[in-house]
This record gives C-alpha cells, sequence and structure tokens, in this order.
C-alpha cells in the first residue's frame, strides 16, 4: 500500500487545501451534474416508452426515486462526517456534516413532494400515512432538528459537535422508525432496483435512472464544495490564510 | 483521594433530586394540570359523541402524556444548569452516567409517574372500555421512561443553548415515533379484543436497551453541550 493516499488525504483535512481543492472540484461537479442530468431527463423523459399500467405518470419516478436515494445517502454522508467530528476532533468533518444537512434536506422534501404528485395520480390521494411515506417524513423532521440544533448555539464549533451527536443518534433510530411504520401500515410498493439480484425494472428505464443517480450524487458534490467553502471562510475568518484570499479578492 | 463507593453517591443524588422536587410541590402538579386541560378539550373539539369519544381515548391519553412530558422535560437540568451543580456534577469522580441515570429517574418519578396515576381518570373521562385500562396503564409503564430516557439525551444536548423548548419538540418527536406506534399498537389491540402483549414485549425490550444506552449517550451529550 503505498503512503500518498494517506498522506493527501491527511493533507486535505486542512482547511487552506481544502478549500482550493474544493474550488477546483466544484466547476467539474456541476458540469458533470448538469451533463447527466439532461441526459437522463432526455432518456427518461423522451426515450423510455410509456409503463403498461400507470403511461406517462411513472415518468416522475426519475426524479423522485434518485432524491429519495439522495436523502438517504446524505444522511448517512453526515452520521459518518459526524462520528468523525467527534472522535478526532476534524474541523473539517464538522463542516462536511452540518453543509450535508440542508442539501439531504432539500432532497428529502423534493422526494415528499414528487412522491405526493405521483400519488394523487396513481392512489389518488396526496398523502397517506404509509410506511415508507411516514418514515422518510420522520427523516425529513431529523434533518430540521439537525439544522435547527446548530443554529441554536452561538459557538458554531460546538454547534456543529451536538447536532453531530444528533445525526448519530438519528443514525440509529432511522431503521427502528421504518420497520416499526412498516409494521403499522404498508401501502408503498417495495424496492423496484436491488442492488444485488434481480431489478424488476426494464433497461430502457433502468439506465435514465442511474445516470440521474449519478447526476443527483455530483450534484452534491458540488454544492457541498461550494457551501463547506463559505463555511470555513467564515468560521476561519480572522486566519492568515483567508485574509491572503481576502487581499486577493480585494485586489 | 478516597471516593464514595458507586451505590453510595447514586442513593445520594436521587435523594437530593426527590426532595428539592418534593419542596416545591407546586410544580409535580403543573403536567397533570396540563394533562387534564388538554384532555378535557378534546370532547369541545370533536363533539361528545360516545363511539367516537371511545375509539379516540387510548391515543389521546398517550399523546397528552407524551406533551405534559415533552413540556416538563425541559426543566431537567435547568435548575443544575443556572446553580452550576450541574458542572460539579461532572467534574466529580463518580462516573458520570449513572449519576445522570439517576437525575432521569428522579425526574421520571417526579413528572411521568403523577401522569400514569392520573391517566385512568383521563382515560375514563373520554369512556375508554375499561377491558382497554390495563394496556392502557403497562403501555404507560414502559413508554414514559423511554421518553424520559430518549428526551433526557436531547436536553443534554441543549442545555447549552438559551431557546431549548420548540427545538427540543421538534428533536424529540420524531424519536418517539416508534415508541407511539407500539403503545399505541397495544392500547388499539386490547380495545378490539385481542391478543396485546406483542407490543408491550416490543416496548420492554426498547426500554431496556435504552437503559443501558441512554445514560452514556446522555453523559456524552452533556459533556459536548458544557465543553464552551
Amino acid at each position: 500500500m503505498s503512503t500518498w493516499i494517506p498522506l493527501w488525504l491527511h493533507r486535505l483535512g486542512s482547511p487552506p487545501t481544502f478549500y482550493a481543492f474544493a474550488g477546483r472540484l466544484r466547476p467539474w461537479a456541476i458540469g458533470l451534474a448538469l451533463l447527466l442530468g439532461i441526459v437522463a431527463l432526455y432518456g427518461g423523459l423522451v426515450l423510455a416508452p410509456p409503463d403498461r399500467y400507470q403511461g406517462d405518470d411513472y415518468r416522475i419516478i426519475f426524479i423522485h426515486v434518485p432524491s429519495a436515494w439522495m436523502s438517504l445517502f446524505i444522511y448517512a454522508v453526515m452520521g459518518v462526517a459526524s462520528f468523525v467530528a467527534l472522535v478526532w476532533r476534524i474541523k473539517l468533518a464538522e463542516v462536511v456534516a452540518m453543509e450535508s444537512a440542508p442539501v439531504g434536506a432539500a432532497f428529502t422534501f423534493i422526494t415528499l413532494a414528487t412522491g405526493s404528485l405521483w400519488g394523487e395520480r396513481m392512489w389518488g390521494t396526496w398523502w397517506t400515512w404509509d410506511a415508507r411515506l411516514t418514515s422518510e417524513l420522520v427523516l425529513l423532521f431529523l434533518y430540521l432538528g439537525v439544522i435547527g440544533l446548530y443554529h441554536a448555539f452561538e459557538d458554531r464549533r460546538q454547534g456543529a459537535r451536538a447536532a453531530g451527536f444528533l445525526a448519530i443518534v438519528g443514525v440509529v433510530n432511522v431503521p427502528i422508525v421504518h420497520f416499526s411504520v412498516k409494521w403499522w401500515n404498508t401501502l408503498h410498493q417495495g424496492s423496484t432496483v436491488n442492488l444485488f439480484g434481480q431489478s424488476h425494472i426494464a433497461g430502457d428505464m433502468l439506465w435514465p435512472l442511474l445516470t440521474m443517480m449519478l447526476a443527483t450524487k455530483c450534484y452534491y458534490v458540488a454544492s457541498l464544495c461550494g457551501r463547506a467553502r463559505a463555511d470555513l471562510l467564515a468560521l476561519e475568518g480572522g486566519k492568515d490564510w483567508v485574509r491572503r484570499i481576502a487581499a486577493g479578492e480585494a485586489r | 483521594m478516597s471516593r464514595a463507593p458507586l451505590s453510595r453517591a447514586c442513593a445520594a443524588l436521587l435523594r437530593r433530586d426527590l426532595v428539592l422536587a418534593w419542596r416545591q410541590r407546586g410544580d409535580i402538579a403543573l403536567p397533570v394540570l396540563y394533562a387534564l386541560i388538554v384532555a378535557t378539550l378534546f370532547p369541545f373539539a370533536l363533539g361528545p359523541d360516545l363511539a367516537l369519544l371511545q375509539r379516540i381515548a387510548g391515543g389521546v391519553v398517550l399523546l397528552t402524556v407524551l406533551l405534559a412530558m415533552l413540556l416538563a422535560l425541559d426543566g431537567l437540568f435547568r435548575g443544575d444548569l443556572e446553580d452550576g451543580s450541574l458542572e460539579q456534577l461532572v467534574l466529580s469522580p463518580q462516573p458520570l452516567a449513572p449519576m445522570l441515570g439517576m437525575k432521569i429517574l428522579a425526574h421520571w418519578l417526579t413528572t411521568a409517574l403523577p401522569l400514569i396515576v392520573i391517566a385512568p381518570l383521563l382515560a375514563s373521562l373520554l369512556h375508554l372500555p375499561a377491558a382497554a385500562m390495563p394496556a392502557l396503564l403497562l403501555a404507560l409503564l414502559l413508554a414514559t421512561p423511554l421518553v424520559s430516557l430518549l428526551g433526557a439525551v436531547l436536553v443534554a444536548l441543549t442545555a447549552g443553548t438559551r431557546r431549548s423548548g420548540m427545538l427540543l419538540a421538534l428533536m424529540l418527536l420524531p424519536l418517539c415515533v416508534p415508541v407511539m406506534i407500539f403503545a399505541a399498537g397495544a392500547l388499539a389491540a386490547a380495545q378490539q379484543g385481542l391478543p396485546w402483549t406483542a407490543p408491550i414485549a416490543w416496548l420492554g425490550a426498547a426500554l431496556a436497551l435504552a437503559v443501558v444506552l441512554a445514560p452514556l449517550a446522555c453523559a456524552a451529550a452533556l459533556r459536548i453541550a458544557l465543553d464552551a
């Protein structure tokens, strides 16, 4: 195992290095997100055939499902980053965890909104107290709790640690909520796309879905880079490297 | 420095908290009155229809008790935080988690236990069938300590902030969803004459887990919140 990867990761943990790295990464991530997003939308809205039972209504899946995946993925990232921040007290991990939360909350909201539009067409109701819908709503509340707790502290680093702790408590809670509401009431269909084993979806519909998943991932990376850069500048306000950047901007 | 055995320290802390609560007996009555008033407002809001009230009685009592506990939880560490004794507790040579466990126990005894005592009164105000009463009491006996334990972790997290009341609700209610589901599940089953031990057993399992883990989490959270 070569040593440059851990070394590089170690350096990336320092705010000025990450600031420069995120600045270089961000335009690429935005470009890739736009490109993949347009390809996926074209594939999903134009090329993919209409569904046998749902007609054209099913096409909302190309927004709904990738957003739902992202809402869970970002929560996982937030949980891992919070864990790293609490154990090793890395400033950058705190920033990543706290700046992921609003993006994740946005994806959760999109999932709920598109799901409710889809539900109105297919089930004839905007909202129903089904297991998956309810656990997604609880996930949104968890995100909002983390964001709220972060902003309740005057000291940002302390706020980030407290909110990170709440995020970890939520990681334990999400599966419990999921299985308890499943036991309670279920209407939503099961998973259609399985990572391991047979997926129950036609190839024409699967590739735009997976492309959109990559696009949302790229968007998340881009958004995180931008938000983390702004947050680092605010957090490190008095430091030398920020002063140099500010002087460069002024000139 | 020699230190007292843990059991003595726990007993002393429990006694101190109970004495403090007893000296301010009026505060113990407040959550009870709150629950009584909220429960009596339901028939006004929904109409005095007997069948409807019977159907919702169990859920209303559970929800009322949960809300009353939520209001009371806010004060779990407030007094100790203001006079600095919480920091002394953190600095003391005794392990923090069992100490906090004792504080949570004292808080449960002074806020949740009175609520459980009047729960049959609330339930009969709303015409809950007598057959469902044992399920209600057992569900409350297992669900309220769970709420206290979960809530204590979150109260510890918000200990360093000034405006914590609404925030506590936002954080606690999602965590209470499984507790609510199982408690209400037991009640609904009892009302329909079905066996209701399974959801109660789930609540008991969750409580066993929380009794072990929540004081540890609470101690970690308190260290974060006080570390300024």
